[in-house]
């Protein structure tokens, strides 16, 4: 009854977007809640995935991501060197900001249990610390990006898209190789005995990588989570005369006036941010409830604090797991390699704090 | 808190917050609706992405 009942607010809602605000944004929104369906379904976790592997040596989550990137680069690396002006790549600059940004989302994300992609569907699905957590994240992002310039001043340097620069058939090579190498080096880590493979993961990165692809064809973008939520935050500052977006570097950039005077459905990452709540919600309603284990009042301090870090960290290191990892990477941005390896230094400390105060 | 009070909260407060900023926002023009599919439209992306600077 339930999932009746939100099938006719999503129809409706697909209807009011096409019909008020744009066809492109109703397609959006459906592809956002196919992603939000599979992550929730399937529990595709890129947290989880890095946790089971650094504690327990269980690559398989891991192994799915890997999955993931590589298809998801054979399917957007040809797109973008076939229609370079249509479609642009998710591309950051290397910088201290990359690494320092990258870095504190890797532990945060571990002790939040929770990256860009987790909070939402996890909030989708009811988890209460996620839930909490998501608004907390937007503030963070809202300051990382008003904050963005000055970590930028510490050194930068210019993005490095490997489709703009070797090609469609080297980038992919080049990208196919690294993740080869980096799936070479879980498995050994992981020793003879572990489970390698976990078929519905696997669905999931063929499904996920298929609507990354989806997202970049009909968006012209990668696919993102964080800029929505740091725009919604920066919507409320501004209206409530606590934020002055003309006099911010970041913000009183052309685009960035333009997403905070137009309505948050024209923007493409907020509507498929939108998307994956719904789709994790659609999930949930078919699932019975689960009793979550009560979090003391520390807990809840560290875990709201580590989502305010999730938030900040996320603009400075120019995406979150979904933003910089998967687009960055499937896109052939040299930034979303350089992110994957400070996170994972991150999560190594991440995964301790998260035992200290017993998670 | 109990967990279907903190979910009925988010709703509300991010429902809430849609309906706001639709009121709030400039009105869309319908008609510089951009392209259904970006692939093979000849335009450039107009949005805003993560991994961008500005």
């Amino acid at each position: 009854m339930k999932r009746i009942f939100l099938a006719v607010v999503v129809i409706a809602f697909v209807f009011m977007l096409a019909w008020f605000v744009a066809l492109r944004q109703a397609l959006l929104f459906l592809v956002g809640l196919g992603m939000g369906a599979v992550l929730a379904g399937m529990r595709f976790g890129f947290t989880t995935g890095w946790r089971k592997l650094i504690e327990q040596r269980d690559p398989s989550g891991v192994l799915a991501q890997l999955a993931l990137l590589g298809l998801a680069a054979i399917l957007c690396m040809p797109m973008l060197a076939a229609y370079p002006k249509d479609l642009e790549a998710a591309l950051g600059p290397p910088s201290f900001s990359l690494i320092i940004g990258a870095f504190v989302f890797g532990a945060a994300m571990q002790v939040a249990d929770g990256c860009g992609s987790g909070t939402l569907y996890k909030a989708g699905l009811g988890i209460p610390l996620n839930t909490a957590i998501l608004p907390v994240f937007a503030v963070g992002s809202f300051l990382g990006s008003a904050t963005l310039e000055r970590w930028l001043s510490l050194g930068a340097m210019r993005p490095y898209g490997l489709v703009a620069h070797f090609g469609a058939g080297e980038a992919l090579g080049v990208t196919l190789l690294g993740l080869i190498v980096l799936g070479a080096l879980v498995v050994r880590w992981s020793g003879r005995s572990a489970r390698l493979l976990d078929h519905k993961l696997l669905l999931g990165a063929v499904l996920l990588a298929v609507l990354a692809a989806l997202n970049l064809a009909i968006a012209g973008q990668p696919w993102g989570i964080v800029y929505g939520f740091g725009l919604w935050a920066a919507k409320v500052a501004t209206a409530a005369g606590l934020f002055d977006p003309a006099a911010n570097h970041f913000w009183s950039e052309a685009v960035n006036m333009t997403t905070l005077r137009q309505s948050v459905f024209l923007d493409v990452t907020s509507i498929t941010d939108i998307g994956i709540l719904a789709g994790a919600l659609w999930v949930a309603l078919g699932k019975p409830r689960s009793a979550a284990k009560p979090l003391t009042g520390v807990q809840w301090t560290v875990g709201i604090v580590a989502g305010f870090l999730l938030g900040y960290s996320s603009r400075l290191a120019f995406g979150c797991n979904i933003g910089a990892m998967v687009s960055g990477i499937s896109t052939g941005s040299v930034h979303g390699w350089i992110w994957v390896f400070m996170a994972f230094l991150g999560s190594l400390l991440g995964v301790r704090v998260r035992r200290h105060f017993a998670f | 808190m109990k967990k279907p009070l903190l979910t009925v909260i988010f709703w509300v407060a991010l429902v809430g917050f849609f309906g706001w900023d639709w009121m709030h926002s400039a009105p869309i023009d319908v008609r510089q609706e951009p392209p259904l599919i970006a692939a093979g439209s000849g335009q450039a992306p107009s949005g805003a992405h993560c991994a961008a600077t500005f």
